[in-house]
């Protein structure tokens, strides 16, 4: 009885003076087992990483958001009101026209841009940032190896790995850092390096000059001379910031899974049998690594990391470094278990987030999914469910 | 001109204008005398040289504790408040730490009869931020009109014109006031208050100002969206376009008042060496407060509406809507239980309250349950044990919890 009621007390103390979330539950929880100058560097950069500007820190002129974190929520995906418009014309990213992003956003002085016509352009929704680093200590060979551009297996299934030049910004001993790369991050595997990432996304989306990017994006149609509405000099964002974001971005670990339970693991068997399995591959395999947490592990991120062609419904018909406007790179599924948690109980799939379960996302599917998502349909209805439902425990 | 000014019929002119305005004082203060038994007080309360029993505003301008009697004229006094603060969010304990939040020091001066000075300067962070919080000069011309200029607290809600720590029953502030209002709200401006006495206690006031007003700051400085609070300190009115900010207050009798509150004015530079450069944009704030006893507990509270007219490259992640409110409820007990202290009493306070920094928006709020528990030794220090308990609420309508435990001293000298 005492016993009982020490816990219930301490279980209702507990709620009055808050009680922390499961990590596993969480987006923004570092991967398991950093040292502590490690955490250091963790609890740094994600100060950073949430950290919004204001226009008289340096804003703009022209941006999306404030912050890295008013884009990706709790450091998942975005919203559609926070989604982004790539655009350019024949594969250039089209500077003169003030591509390849859309800022639709200005400090006042400042003008913000309006897509200009005849481009292709393509609405991005923000990816979630954790589990980057696992992304990027995965080898090279080990994602090369699954590529199979001419479908020489015969099973449907290409698989192009997107090789993308680097910006002579990034430096070489970066992972990625020499170029032609693999790229791995992005809709369309179209960057390397975790640099990159976040000196563009500084760049286009906040509209911040690094020491990596230390020239103004500006509105190159603006109506009229609009640069003197910054009020920071360049640049807004010294080297070390920037480095301690990508460290934050790499000692970023994912969600775990949920529980496992009969009809998961029945949907788990229909997930390889009708296809899924084929690109949203369960496990790659981290490579050795400086930081022991990312060194050799498994991660069960469900994606091969190369471009599949999609189908015209979900082509944006843009090029992008060597994907072409049918071809995305493969999504992981990690997260997805707890995904409407950190969107107000939506649920926003695929690339422009127009899905809003994971069954429609996988109606919506066609090229070189076509047969599993063909697959998928024709199966019975309770297995279809158990299908949905280990896909949506990941 | 110089013929205009100096000759008959300037005298002339001059003549008139002293007239209308004799009139005019002749009027408000006959407003007051005529009014029938009981209305306004003695024509000794017309003068400063009888302090009102009954202040403007209690715990106002009119109602600090000063240590008087220096040099005959000039009074001095202030206060000091310290407290020491355990934060948990989320169950991560965020903050530990002790503080001297603020060291404020009044002076007051009176000059004559009819004209007193009020000034307060305030230290926080160890004196590395010093704030002239109110400088201003009263010219009473009857109780019913007193024009007023400087430094001065906008009668932007009851809170502003009263929120000495040692007065407040809680350790922090109302986040309606604070983190919505930008309490303590102080800036240059002049205008006029005044009082109409009525029978039994009851009272009518009334103050209006045109005020620098809030600046660019509210989008500019604000990395979060819009704050009024980061727009406050307006000393040499940014835009050169004042707003106007004004109160009125019902007291049906000596202890309850309900009060109106209004505020509109531009933020932005708009015009520049007499050219347009931009579009006017304003800000509009309403508040309504209200205080009264019901049995022994003693309920007040406060309710704002902001409207803020945002530029249109920035609708959508700068709010254009805003609110918030508290309501507090305090129970005073235990008088001179404390036998050693005979003036002492304990004071049990709880308060509610939420602010929605972006009406248009599910998200970006934060709401909070805050207890308190006070003892005051002499009834012009306070010592405070305060728990909140609350959330908050990103952009993406992502929970946050908090818990705050503070311990707070609170003292006028």
């Amino acid at each position: 009885m005492a016993c009982s009621a020490l816990l219930a007390s301490s279980a209702g103390c507990g709620r009055l003076l808050t009680t922390a979330p499961d990590a596993a539950d969480l987006f923004d929880a570092p991967l398991p087992g950093l040292s502590p100058a490690e955490h250091a560097a963790f609890v740094a950069g994600d100060e950073q990483f949430g950290k919004a500007f204001a226009i008289s820190e340096g804003l703009g002129p022209i941006f999306n958001n404030v912050s890295c974190a008013s884009c990706h929520s709790g450091d998942g995906r975005g919203r559609p009101e926070n989604a982004l418009m790539r655009f350019s014309v024949l594969g250039d990213p089209a500077p003169h026209l003030g591509g390849p992003q859309l800022q639709d956003r200005a400090v006042p002085g400042a003008e913000p841009e309006r897509l200009p016509a005849g481009v292709e352009s393509s609405l991005r929704l923000p990816p979630p940032v954790f589990g980057m680093g696992l992304i990027e200590a995965v080898p090279v060979d080990s994602i090369l190896v699954r590529a199979d551009p001419g479908d020489l297996d015969g099973d449907g299934i290409s698989g192009r790995p997107n090789l993308v030049s680097v910006p002579a910004f990034v430096p070489a001993h970066e992972p990625g850092g020499i170029g032609p790369a693999l790229g791995r991050f992005g809709r369309k595997a179209q960057v390397s390096s975790l640099v990159q990432q976040t000196v563009d996304a500084y760049h286009q989306d906040i509209g911040l000059t690094t020491d990596f990017r230390p020239v103004e994006n500006v509105n190159p149609l603006a109506s009229r001379p609009t640069e003197g509405s910054d009020r920071v000099a360049d640049p807004e964002v010294p080297a070390r910031v920037v480095h301690s974001v990508v460290a934050y971005l790499r000692l970023l670990a994912a969600p775990a899974p949920g529980a496992s339970t009969p009809r998961r693991e029945q949907g788990q068997a229909a997930f390889a049998r009708v296809g899924c399995a084929s690109c949203h591959v369960p496990v790659l395999r981290t490579g050795p690594s400086a930081t022991p947490a990312l060194a050799n592990r498994e991660v069960r991120l469900y994606a091969d990391l190369l471009l599949h062609d999609m189908g015209d419904g979900l082509a944006d018909d843009r090029r992008d470094g060597d994907a072409s406007g049918r071809e995305w790179r493969t999504t992981p599924l990690w997260g997805l278990r707890v995904m409407r948690g950190f969107l107000n109980g939506d649920a926003f799939l695929l690339h422009d987030g127009r899905a809003s379960t994971v069954e429609e996302a996988i109606r919506l599917h066609g090229g070189e999914a076509q047969a599993a998502r063909d697959a998928f349909v024709a199966l019975p209805a309770d297995e279809r469910a158990a299908l949905l439902d280990f896909v949506e425990s990941r | 001109m110089r013929s205009c000014e100096r000759g008959p019929s300037g005298r002339a002119a001059r003549r008139a204008v002293r007239a209308l305005l004799a009139g005019a004082i002749a009027v408000l203060a006959g407003a007051n005398i005529a009014g029938g038994p009981g209305v306004g007080v003695a024509r000794a309360d017309d003068s400063l040289a009888a302090v009102p029993a009954r202040p403007f505003v209690p715990g106002g301008f009119d109602d600090k504790p000063h240590l008087a009697g220096l040099f005959g004229r000039i009074a001095v006094g202030g206060y000091l408040e310290a407290r020491a603060g355990w934060e948990r969010q989320d169950g991560v304990t965020d903050e530990l730490g002790i503080e001297v939040t603020r060291w404020n020091l009044l002076v007051s001066t009176r000059v004559r009869d009819r004209v007193e000075i009020f000034s307060e300067i305030e230290f926080e962070d160890g004196g590395e931020e010093a704030t002239v919080e109110l400088a201003q000069v009263d010219v009473r011309f009857a109780p019913a009109f007193s024009s007023r200029a400087g430094i001065l607290l906008l009668p932007l809600g009851r809170f502003n014109l009263a929120h000495d720590a040692p007065r407040n029953e809680m350790v922090t502030r109302p986040a309606e006031a604070e983190a919505l209002l930008g309490v303590a709200l102080a800036q240059p401006g002049l205008g006029a208050l005044g009082r109409i006495d009525r029978p039994a206690g009851a009272r009518f006031t009334y103050e209006a100002y045109v005020v620098t007003g809030y600046h660019h700051g509210i989008i500019t400085d604000s990395p979060e969206g819009t704050r009024l609070p980061a727009g406050r300190r307006n000393f040499e009115d940014a835009n050169a376009s004042p707003a106007l900010v004004g109160r009125i207050e019902w007291s049906p009798r000596h202890d309850a008042v309900l009060g109106l509150s209004g505020y509109h004015g531009a933020y932005n530079v708009y015009r520049a060496d007499g050219l347009p450069v931009d579009e006017r944009r304003n800000v509009a704030v309403g508040v309504v407060d209200a205080e009264a006893p019901f049995g022994p507990i003693r309920w007040s509270g406060e309710a704002a509406i902001v409207e803020v007219e945002a530029p249109p490259a920035l609708v959508g992640l700068f709010a254009e809507r805003q609110a918030g409110a508290y309501l507090m409820a305090s129970w005073r007990f235990g008088d001179h239980w404390v036998r050693s202290m005979p003036g002492s009493a304990f004071t049990l306070a709880a308060r509610v309250e939420f602010v929605d920094f972006d009406r248009d928006l599910s998200g970006d709020s934060m709401r909070a349950l805050a207890l308190g528990l006070n003892f005051r030794p002499v009834p012009e220090t306070v010592l405070k044990l305060g728990f909140e308990r609350g959330e908050t609420r990103d952009r993406f309508n992502n929970l946050s919890a908090f818990a705050r435990l503070r311990l707070g001293v609170a003292s006028y000298f």
